[in-house]
C-alpha cells in the first residue's frame, strides 16, 4: 500500500467514526462550577469581573491618592540630613546587628574550617554531592517507568 | 438561529467537545477536566455564542488548544524521563505488514468495531497521536501541525505516517479492514 493510499484509507477510517458520548457527570460539573464561580464575591474576582460603579470609584480613588502623593512630595525639603535619617533608622539597627555578627562569626568559622583542611577533602565532599545528585535523578528516573509509564 | 439556553446548548456539542478532547489526550479524565474548562469558557462568552453559527468551531478550536496546552506542560514536566522510554519508537516498522489472521474480532458488530479502533486510536504513543488526529480530525495541514506542536515539519511528517502505519497494522491484526468497515 502506497503513502498516498495508506493516507485515504485512514482518514476514511477515522472519519467513520461518531463522537464518543460524553460522560454523564460532565454536565452536572459544569454546572458545579459554574455556581462555585456565581457564588465568589466580586472582590474576590478579577478586576474585569467588578460592578461599574466600583470600578469607577476605585478609579477616582486611585487617582486621588496619586494626586496626594504628588502634592506631598513636591512640599518635602530638597535636602536630606544625614543625623536625621540615622535617627530614624537606629531602633532598626539595633534590631540588625546581632544577627549580622552572628552571620560573621559562622563566615570566620566556615573559612577557618576551610582552611585547616586538605584541598583533596573538599574535591571529595563535592564528588559525593555529585554522584548523590546523579543517585537521584537516577531513582527518580527508575520510580517513574516502573510506577508511571506502567499504568 | 433561535436563542438557547445554556444547558441545551452544552447538550448539543458535548459530545463533539468530549471526542475531541479524549483523542488528543488519550486519556477519559483528563479530557473530562478539559471538556468542562471549554464549557466554562464558553459560559464567559455566552453572550457572543449565544447566538452565533460558529460557535461548534469555537468550541472545537478552544478544546484543541486547551488539549494541546495540556499535554505540552505534562510533555515538560515529564520530558527528561518520557525521553528514556521513548526511544524504542523510532525503530517503527516502516512496512506494513497485512498479514491477516482469522481473528475473533471478525465476528464483532459496527458498535465493537469502532470502540476497537477508538482503543486503537488511543494506544499509538502521544507523538503520533496527536499529529494524527490534528491532520485526520481536525484537517490541519502539516506546517500547521508542526507549528502548534512546535516540532520541525519533517518529524510531523514521519510521526503521521508511522501513526498510520500503526493504527492500519493495528487494524489489520484486529480483523478491521475497510471492506469489513461499513461507512
Amino acid at each position: 500500500m502506497s503513502p498516498d493510499e495508506l493516507e485515504k484509507y485512514i482518514d476514511r477510517m477515522l472519519h467513520s467514526l461518531p463522537d464518543m458520548r460524553a460522560p454523564r457527570t460532565l454536565e452536572a460539573r459544569v454546572r458545579a462550577a459554574i455556581e462555585a464561580r456565581a457564588a465568589i464575591p466580586w472582590w474576590h474576582k478579577s478586576w474585569s469581573n467588578w460592578p461599574q460603579s466600583v470600578r469607577a470609584f476605585f478609579i477616582l480613588i486611585c487617582g486621588a491618592a496619586a494626586v496626594l502623593l504628588v502634592a506631598a512630595g513636591a512640599g518635602l525639603p530638597t535636602t536630606v540630613d544625614g543625623a536625621q535619617l540615622g535617627h530614624v533608622f537606629a531602633p532598626v539597627a539595633a534590631f540588625t546587628r546581632p544577627l549580622v555578627g552572628l552571620g560573621r562569626g559562622l563566615g570566620d568559622i566556615i573559612a577557618a574550617v576551610a582552611r585547616s583542611l586538605p584541598v583533596w577533602w573538599l574535591y571529595g565532599a563535592a564528588a559525593i554531592v555529585v554522584s548523590l545528585y546523579v543517585m537521584l535523578v537516577g531513582v527518580g528516573a527508575a520510580a517513574y517507568r516502573t510506577l508511571w509509564t506502567s499504568r | 438561529m433561535p436563542p438557547i439556553d445554556f444547558t441545551t446548548f452544552m447538550r448539543n456539542y458535548q459530545d463533539m467537545v468530549y471526542s475531541t478532547a479524549v483523542r488528543l489526550l488519550g486519556n477519559e479524565a483528563q479530557a473530562e477536566d478539559i471538556s468542562q474548562d471549554v464549557f466554562l469558557k464558553a459560559y464567559e462568552r455566552w453572550g457572543n455564542l449565544q447566538n452565533s453559527e460558529a460557535a461548534g468551531g469555537w468550541l472545537k478550536t478552544v478544546t484543541t488548544n486547551l488539549s494541546i496546552n495540556h499535554l505540552q506542560r505534562y510533555r515538560k514536566r515529564w520530558r527528561f524521563f518520557s525521553e528514556l522510554t521513548r526511544r524504542g519508537d523510532d525503530d517503527d516498522e516502516h512496512e506494513v505488514e497485512f498479514a491477516a489472521p482469522e481473528n475473533p474480532l471478525d465476528k464483532l458488530g459496527q458498535a465493537d468495531r469502532r470502540a476497537w479502533l477508538e482503543r486503537a486510536l488511543a494506544k499509538l504513543p502521544e507523538h503520533q497521536r496527536v499529529p494524527l488526529v490534528l491532520f485526520h480530525f481536525e484537517e490541519l495541514p502539516y506546517d500547521e501541525i508542526a507549528k502548534r506542536l512546535k516540532v520541525s515539519l519533517s518529524k510531523i511528517k514521519t510521526d503521521i505516517l508511522r501513526g498510520r502505519e500503526a493504527l492500519a497494522k493495528a487494524l489489520e491484526q484486529g480483523g478491521l479492514s475497510h471492506e469489513k468497515f461499513e461507512l
